[in-house]
């Protein structure tokens, strides 16, 4: 590598990279800093003396919090699941399709993001009055997978469109059913698209609270909702901010096993081929 | 000519920049006409921003939010700002209309003195219900044991919603069971919670502002919410032409009061308008204003002779003495209260 090109990398990544360290490792940090400090009188924070993990204690000391992480994961997991199962045959047909009409099924995909997230969250609060399952737990899931349905079908499809063809044929000449070609074939190939869809879907739903507010009824509270509570009706800036961290530990543990998981499937994939 | 266009452009400008009153306050506060009148008499112009809840202004102050003239916390929220010293005193000489204010809501705890604080409206956290269904099924509409007891809870199943707001409904249930919504006994809290457990399956959902289009269109019967709220609903039932009519009235065991008053930030560049914003809605017709156009309670004499007599007599808007009584206005608990309080909550909304 010459030092012009070394130069020129500098260049493309520092700008990128001193984003991601002013708005997000910064704030990170700062959430991380109020994790450990005292609540203030009037929010905010308390003026600093010592460290105190009194607001993880808290946390870790009571099940009812432990019952929320649980719940979320459980819907988080559910909705991914319904996604996944909803997209894929989606994303496969889109990508079937001649080229051409393509381009305007992946515009059809996206289309909804053309009006505001609340207005198709108050659409759906019309639409689910008169069937009785607003305020239910179910109108909870659906609308999750209403609202993070695309972000699985447009990863599926860019995987799913890059599939060479020659291989299915070459499956098909050595004698496999239409199963086996999609099970031993299109499937391992597919789940690099899998894991990145499951990840942009499961993470947001974890943290999404205005679903659950808007068609939830008493009983759904999820993470997201909690740590709001904390900041803009509790005044509990160190709780609110404990619960984060808790959630993102969490959440980069599960990316974690994820992200092992995905190299396996993908060097099995590669072995295939 | 020219030149003429020029010091016309420049008058406009200075017009522009001098006279703009900043004015921060609830979504649907204050009406428009009233405005209008003010706008006319001191010939500058009122830029409002909104807020829908008193922590969410707080934050945004918190954050930095500069320039405003004035705001109109609630007490708990006043007595935040002055304490954070975020408030500039009020010059009573430029008040000749302050004595417009009735002595009940004079010198409150929040403010003894009224130093940085002129009271403006008020509203009370009670119960609306569609008064048909209620009589069909010969339900009390007087009392809280509506959406705390299960005898008539049955009755109402899925028809019911509550604030979905910590403190307003823990204080229901505090009222309910007999004790103050200060105190600081945890065993009286944690009956509150019991009490707000055993009723909650009966509820439809928590909701601080869907009640009003819910009660109006007829999908619930019940509501627990604030008395514009309610004022609102019912009007819309009305023109809406529906087959039922709201009401709503304030439970006998007691209820919360808020009284929202204006208050000057010391960020605000224009203290003069300001007075003299405050002091035009201190005289009886323009303050009569809010309780006409959305039927908030009235802290001013002097407005009483111009509110409508079918607004003025309702108890539900204007408290009678011996409810008034019964009132209590929220103040807030210190970090560790408030951290118990929470965890209950937390406790309620995933049992």
């Amino acid at each position: 590598m010459t030092k012009a090109e070394r130069a020129m990398r500098w260049f493309v990544t520092l700008p990128p990279a001193a984003f991601l360290l002013v708005f997000f490792l910064a704030p990170a940090l700062i959430v991380v800093v109020a994790s450990f400090r005292e609540p203030g009188e009037f929010g905010g924070l308390a003026p600093f003396t010592q460290p105190t993990v009194e607001a993880y204690a808290f946390l870790l000391g009571d099940l009812v919090y432990a019952e929320i992480f649980a719940r979320s994961f459980f819907v988080a997991t559910l909705t991914t699941l319904i996604c996944l199962a909803l997209a894929y045959p989606l994303a496969w047909l889109i990508a079937q399709s001649p080229k051409k009409r393509r381009d305007l099924l992946v515009l059809l995909v996206i289309l909804p993001f053309a009006s505001n997230f609340l207005v198709r969250i108050y659409a759906w609060i019309i639409l689910l009055g008169p069937l009785n399952l607003l305020y239910t737990p179910i109108a909870v899931v659906l609308g999750m997978v209403y609202v993070h349905l695309p972000f699985m079908i447009l990863p599926l499809y860019a995987n799913l469109e890059k599939h060479d063809a020659a291989l299915l044929e070459a499956a098909q000449d050595l004698g496999a059913s239409a199963w086996t070609r999609f099970w031993r074939v299109t499937f391992p190939l597919s789940l690099p698209g899998i894991f990145s869809g499951s990840a942009l879907v499961f993470i947001p739903v974890l943290g999404m609270f205005a679903v659950p507010e808007l068609l939830g009824g008493t009983g759904d509270i999820l993470i997201g909702n909690l740590i709001k509570e904390q900041f803009l009706d509790n005044r509990d800036w160190p709780l609110g901010s404990a619960l984060s961290i808790l959630l993102t530990v969490l959440v980069l543990a599960l990316a974690g096993v994820a992200a092992w998981a995905a190299r396996r499937g993908i060097k099995g994939a590669e072995a295939l081929t | 000519m020219k030149l003429g266009w020029l010091a016309l452009f420049f008058w406009f400008a200075l017009a522009q920049a001098e006279d703009v009153l900043y004015l921060y306050n609830w979504n649907n506060y204050i009406g428009e006409e009233t405005l209008a009148r003010f706008e006319a008499r001191c010939r500058c112009r009122v830029k409002q921003d909104y807020y829908s809840d008193n922590e969410e202004m707080l934050a945004k102050l918190e954050a930095g939010a500069e320039g405003y003239d004035i705001i109109v916390p609630t007490g708990n929220a006043v007595e935040s700002l002055i304490r954070r010293g975020a408030l500039r005193p009020i010059d009573k000489s430029r008040l000749p209309h302050f004595e417009n204010v009735k002595r009940e809501f004079r010198d409150l705890w929040f403010d003894p003195g009224n130093r940085y604080s002129v009271p403006y409206a008020t509203s009370i956290t009670l119960l609306g219900y569609n008064i048909e269904k209620m009589r069909e099924l010969n339900l009390p509409t007087d009392t809280w044991a509506l959406i705390f007891e299960p005898k008539y809870l049955a009755k109402i199943k899925g028809k019911v919603t509550v604030l979905n707001s910590q403190r307003e409904l823990m204080a229901a249930a505090m009222k309910y069971l007999g004790h103050s919504v200060h105190t600081t006994d945890i065993a009286a809290w944690e009956a509150a919670k019991r009490l707000i457990l055993a009723a909650k399956p009966y509820w439809a959902t928590f909701s601080n502002s869907t009640y009003i289009k819910d009660l109006a269109i007829g999908n619930i019967w019940v509501a627990h919410g604030y008395s514009n709220d309610m004022f609102r609903a019912r009007a819309d039932a009305q023109a809406a032409g529906r087959p039922f009519t709201i009401g709503f009235s304030t439970p006998k065991e007691g209820a919360v009061l808020a009284v929202d008053s204006f208050v000057l930030h010391k960020s605000g560049r224009r203290p003069d308008l300001a007075h003299r914003f405050i002091d035009f809605m201190l005289e009886g017709e323009n303050a009569a204003d809010v309780s006409n156009v959305i039927g908030a309670g009235n802290t001013n004499a002097a407005a009483m002779p111009y509110i409508k007599p079918e607004i003025a007599r309702e108890p539900a808007i204007f408290p009678p003495p011996e409810i008034l009584g019964r009132l209590e206005m929220l103040r807030d608990f210190d970090p560790k209260m408030r951290r118990t309080l929470a965890r209950m909550w937390t406790e309620i909304k995933v049992r």
